[in-house]
């Protein structure tokens, strides 16, 4: 059963393309976890996250200079590859200095029909909210025009329970790594998780509950390893997960915009449906862009005691202002409270694996000594 | 008891030999052979100066980025834990270690309780390694031996500011173009070397005693330019490229014990 | 003993700007020193504000440059480096956190150091850097930071009500901010005052913009990196609007003379992104072959500033900058931007620099140059670092210089 999920990340590309010829529906793509998916959702779109690949670049260095974050450039290689031709649309919002440049170049070099920036506020506060509540009205309208009918709010309501369900499911199963012996690895969960963003989220959840009701009585259990934590600017897939466990770790907790920042916290249903969203999406996920240091540091400590890990690796991509800054503090709060940190500079590339694996093979080896 | 360790690096093969806790042959070539076949010969070639042979050694640790080609060993190890056990045995109270190597450079810090607490590395850049100081060499027409003893000795330097390899070769070139003086170039060289070293010393946090382990190592120029940065004495065992070879040797005496 | 490497100036009125920095700098840690609260800020922190309620700014980009200018940037880059801030850590940055961190590593700070910080002002939309760097500024100095956001308009001036509200409300959270601060009161008189000052200078500054269009140049860039700093950090004050009068004055004086920057002007570049400010030097260098340095991307002022919009100044403040936007956003907007620039300012080639640690204008260079070799206009591009010297190399870039000068000179 698990390898359906990862069955269905490989051939995403093909799968969106099936999805979309048998619904007569839209693909929207969309980067970082800020994009309240609940609202395309309710469109009859499939939201599919934007991943990249470990490969060379090649389309891209036509159009960028080299020390940008490798893994918007290789998004954006791929897109120039037209390995995402099959989308209709892309909505970028508000993140980061690259994710805001990709918008202007998306506009320029790509034939994607409706492309969409999405303001987010840089700073959690009332006004914030409120702001980013007319910004999602104005997506929400935005939309409406694009498939030529309106949201309803019956619809957008039901979205947010199909979400929050599928965020109760991903937070459920992502549990479960943390048990000792593990009853899932943190490569399968990472697997999950990055499926869910890509697949129909009914179908997802569907498959999601039917593993958790026999996954405890699974007969090939996970080998536990040196229990660790993995803080990333962003992974877009399981190959570092799998590598660590290759070497004799087993991540049990994370920090990551594709990992557990994807499903933390609930959207109230109760409440005015795009002011529910605008305050989940701003003031319930802990990101560096938004969070000041103390609180955000705070949050990423404690998460790690909790799961009680041995040591804790953080991987930033490369010229990622975003975690450039943030990592010698975090480094020294963590080695203060005695937690051990192995740090990685992400390239999104072949051989840096390689690399990782010695370092990997030397941490795990320290933390057992 | 008899237990080898043997260090299968980028540049060196190293092998020492331990008998009952003490080090009593040891051995160092340049790699160059499949790591099976060198690996065989640097212990063969330890183990002459001994009375013993192959067959004597109860056990065997191989550590180094090519640990796994020595098909027999009884454990492989990572450099980190290597380097760290081999310095605290010819340095009790080392608290950082400095593994300048061939390729890559790494920081070791070690706690209070003698266990590695953290480590750095930096094999992104070339221009603080090993292969770096060569091809400079070569450019400079100065052997890697006397690079070190020329630059102490200069009475001036010329700056090379750039930081990477490739940037720093082309100017290293055209300074030579100009006639700046080759001993003036040499300081500036290592001033920008140690430079890079630094950069991942930040990160570790470095606290004393210290000590440089590594080919590297041997160049007295970046060291004395180390001790300077940093504001404390570095020392450097007379055999720092054996230092891997000699943690793993004491981490298989621990394994036979 | 430390070369000179600023630019050879020509304009009377830009030989000012040393004193005014230096009585700047000077001043500031003079207020500190009286008890008056002091606040370094990041670009874009509208300073006007501060100065009406009688905070004292620093604003450390600037300082920055300073050290850059001094080619003390390597010293305060490592000793930043080795508190763990990388090398791909804007260069400003790292040196501040150098300054910061490891105040005992770093060279002996010009204009005898900053005045320490009561707090810290950020704004969130420039780039990621200014947030994450100042963000870590008050953690390890324990020094409240107030974070100013506003919303990113990709399109250009958004006309939104919305977003003019949002901007509304977060100026009067940093308004309350620094009342609660300082425990005085925000008097919108005096903001007021500032703003119309502020609005004076910068439609001279538009027009000085327009005369720059000349043949030969009145003013080049030598210049122009000089001359635009009383704007940046004396904004709102008579002392600015002064200096562009007599700057202005200046200009007109050298246009109805015919009065250029070379003898016989033969070629005209414009310089895209961020300067060398350790070899400023380098942009007199085409002065040789009768070249010159007409026009930056930077200190273009686009239009006129708009009139008041509303009585009161923060309102107004909000309204104007949904209508009116200083720099393009987007690479659309920006190629546009440049390839209107050369026309107007009759550009013959293009040098663009690539400064790897600031992102947010680094992203774009490769495209911009591609559009205008597109459109056939000559462009070189240069990569070292804006701050950190040891990313250049003097000898590769004149060479390189060498050769587009060449380029030019044959078109002419
Ligand atoms: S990794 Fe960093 S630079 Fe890249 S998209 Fe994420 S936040 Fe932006
Ligand atoms: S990254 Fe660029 S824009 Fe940001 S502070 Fe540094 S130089 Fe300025």
């Amino acid at each position: 059963m698990l390898e359906q999920f990862r069955q269905y990340h490989l051939a995403r590309h093909q799968n969106a393309r099936v999805w979309k010829e048998q619904s007569g529906s839209q693909v929207l793509g969309t980067l970082c976890c800020c994009v309240p998916e609940e609202i395309i959702h309710a469109a009859g779109i499939l939201p599919v996250r934007i991943m990249g690949e470990h490969e060379e670049t090649t389309e891209a260095d036509i159009h960028f200079p080299t020390n940008l974050c490798p893994y918007c450039k290789s998004c954006f290689d791929q897109a120039l590859k037209e390995r995402y031709d099959y989308l209709d649309g892309l909505v970028i919002p508000n993140v980061c200095n690259m994710i805001k440049a990709m918008y202007g170049f998306s506009k320029l070099l790509l034939k994607t029909p409706y492309i969409r920036f999405l303001e987010v506020p840089q700073r959690l506060s009332d006004q914030g909210v409120d702001y980013f509540t007319k910004e999602l009205r104005r997506f929400k309208e935005s939309l409406e025009d694009f498939v030529g009918k309106p949201i309803l709010d019956e619809a957008l309501h039901h979205s947010i329970d199909v979400y929050n369900e599928s965020r109760t499911l991903l937070e459920k199963v992502s549990e479960l790594r943390k048990k000792s012996p593990p009853v899932v690895s943190g490569s399968e969960v990472q697997e999950i998780v990055l499926s869910s963003m890509l697949m129909p989220k009914e179908e997802h959840n569907r498959l999601l509950a039917g593993l958790l009701d026999h996954i405890e009585e699974r007969d090939d259990p996970p080998e536990a390893g040196v229990r660790l934590f993995v803080s990333a600017s962003i992974l877009d897939d399981t190959d570092l997960f799998a590598l660590i466990e290759e070497c004799g770790g087993m991540v049990v907790a994370d920090d990551m915009p594709m990992g557990s920042r994807y499903f933390f916290g609930q959207v109230d249903s109760n409440s005015e449906p795009l002011r529910a969203l605008a305050d989940r999406y701003l003031n319930k996920i802990a990101c560096p862009r938004k969070m000041l240091p103390e609180e955000r540091l705070n949050f990423a400590t404690d998460r790690m005691l909790d799961a009680d890990v041995k040591g804790t690796i953080i991987h930033n991509m490369r010229a990622c202002d975003s975690h450039l800054y943030e990592y010698p503090l975090l480094r020294q709060q963590l080695e203060s409270q005695g937690l051990p940190v192995l740090f990685f500079r992400g390239e999104e590339t072949e051989t840096e694996k390689e690399q990782q694996r010695a370092d990997i093979e030397a941490f795990i080896e320290m933390l057992e000594d | 008891m008899l237990v080898c360790g043997i260090d299968v690096g980028a540049g060196n093969v190293s092998a020492v030999i331990l008998q009952d806790g003490d080090v009593i042959s040891y051995c160092v070539v340049t790699s160059g052979e499949e790591g099976a076949t060198i690996s065989r010969k640097v212990v063969d070639e330890a183990l002459r100066k001994t009375p013993f042979g192959f067959d004597d050694v109860q056990y065997l640790v191989a550590t180094g980025c090519g640990r796994s080609s020595v098909p027999f060993a009884h454990r492989q190890s990572t450099e980190v834990v290597c380097q760290a056990k081999g310095a605290l045995y010819l340095l009790p109270s080392v608290k950082t270690v400095i593994n300048l190597g061939t390729e890559s450079s790494r920081v070791i810090r070690i706690g209070e309780n003698g266990k590695v607490e953290a480590f750095t590395k930096n094999d992104k850049c070339a221009a603080g390694s090993g292969l770096f100081l060569e091809t400079m060499s070569t450019i400079l027409e100065i052997p890697v031996e006397l690079m070190g003893n020329l630059s102490l000795e200069s009475n001036g330097y010329e700056e090379v500011s750039s930081i990477c390899a490739v940037f720093a070769e082309s100017e290293v070139i055209s300074h030579i173009h100009r006639g700046v003086s080759r001993d003036h170039i040499l300081v500036g060289l290592h001033k920008a070397v140690a430079d890079r070293i630094l950069e991942i010393l930040g990160v570790a946090n470095v606290k004393s005693d210290i000590m440089a382990t590594g080919g590297v190592a041997k160049n007295m120029a970046i060291v004395k330019e180390l001790e300077q940065r940093v504001g404390l004495e570095i020392t450097v065992p007379p055999e720092p490229q054996i230092v891997g070879a000699l943690g793993a040797a004491l981490l298989g005496q621990d394994k036979v014990s | 003993m430390v070369q000179s490497t600023s630019a050879r100036k020509s304009l009377r009125t830009t030989l000012e700007v040393p004193t005014l920095r230096k009585s700047y700098y000077a001043q500031t840690l003079d207020d500190s020193k009286k008890g008056k609260k002091v606040a370094w800020c990041s670009n874009n922190i509208p300073s006007e504000i501060l100065d009406a309620m009688d905070i004292t700014s620093v604003f450390l980009e600037n300082y920055a440059t300073v050290i850059a200018s001094k080619r003390l940037a390597s010293g305060f880059c490592a000793a930043g480096e080795t508190v763990g801030f990388s090398q791909d850590v804007c260069g400003y940055a790292r040196m501040l956190m150098g300054y910061v961190l490891a105040r005992d590593k770093v060279p002996e700070p010009p204009y005898g150091g900053l005045a320490e910080p009561d707090f810290l002002l950020v704004n969130s939309y420039s780039c990621d850097s200014r947030l994450g760097w100042f963000a870590a500024m008050s953690r390890t100095l324990n020094v409240p930071l107030h974070v100013h956001d506003a919303p990113y308009q990709p399109e250009g001036p958004s006309h939104s009500a919305a977003d003019a509200e949002y901007i509304e409300r977060e100026l009067r959270s940093l308004v309350a901010f620094l009342e609660e601060q300082t425990g005085t009161k925000f008097e919108p008189d005096k903001l007021r005052a500032r703003r119309a000052i502020s609005r004076q200078t910068s439609d001279i500054m538009y027009e000085i913009s327009q005369l720059r269009k000349a043949v030969p140049s009145p003013m080049g860039s030598a210049d122009m990196f000089t001359a635009v700093w009383p704007s940046m950090y004396l904004a709102g004050t008579s002392e600015c609007e002064e200096f562009y009068n007599r700057l202005l004055a200046e200009l007109k004086e050298r246009i109805d003379g015919q009065i250029g920057i070379v003898p016989e002007e033969k070629f005209r570049i414009m310089w895209s992104g961020i300067p060398f400010w350790y070899d400023m030097r380098l942009i007199n260098y085409v002065e040789d072959f009768g070249g010159i340095v007409a026009l930056e991307s930077f200190y273009r002022t686009r239009e006129r500033r708009l009139p008041p919009q509303d009585d009161d100044p923060i309102k107004d403040m909000a309204l104007s900058s949904v209508r009116q936007r200083a720099f393009p956003s987007t690479i659309i907007a920006s190629i546009d931007d440049i390839l209107e620039a050369v026309k107007e300012y009759s550009i013959d080639g293009v040098i663009l620099s690539y400064n790897p640690s600031c992102r947010m204008l680094y992203v774009s260079q490769t495209e911009l140059q591609k559009a205008l070799e597109d459109q056939g206009i000559p462009t070189l591009g240069l990569e070292c670092d804006m701050a950190d010297e040891r990313t250049y190399s003097e000898g590769q870039v004149k060479t390189r210089l060498d050769a587009f000068v060449e380029r030019l000179l044959a078109k002419a």
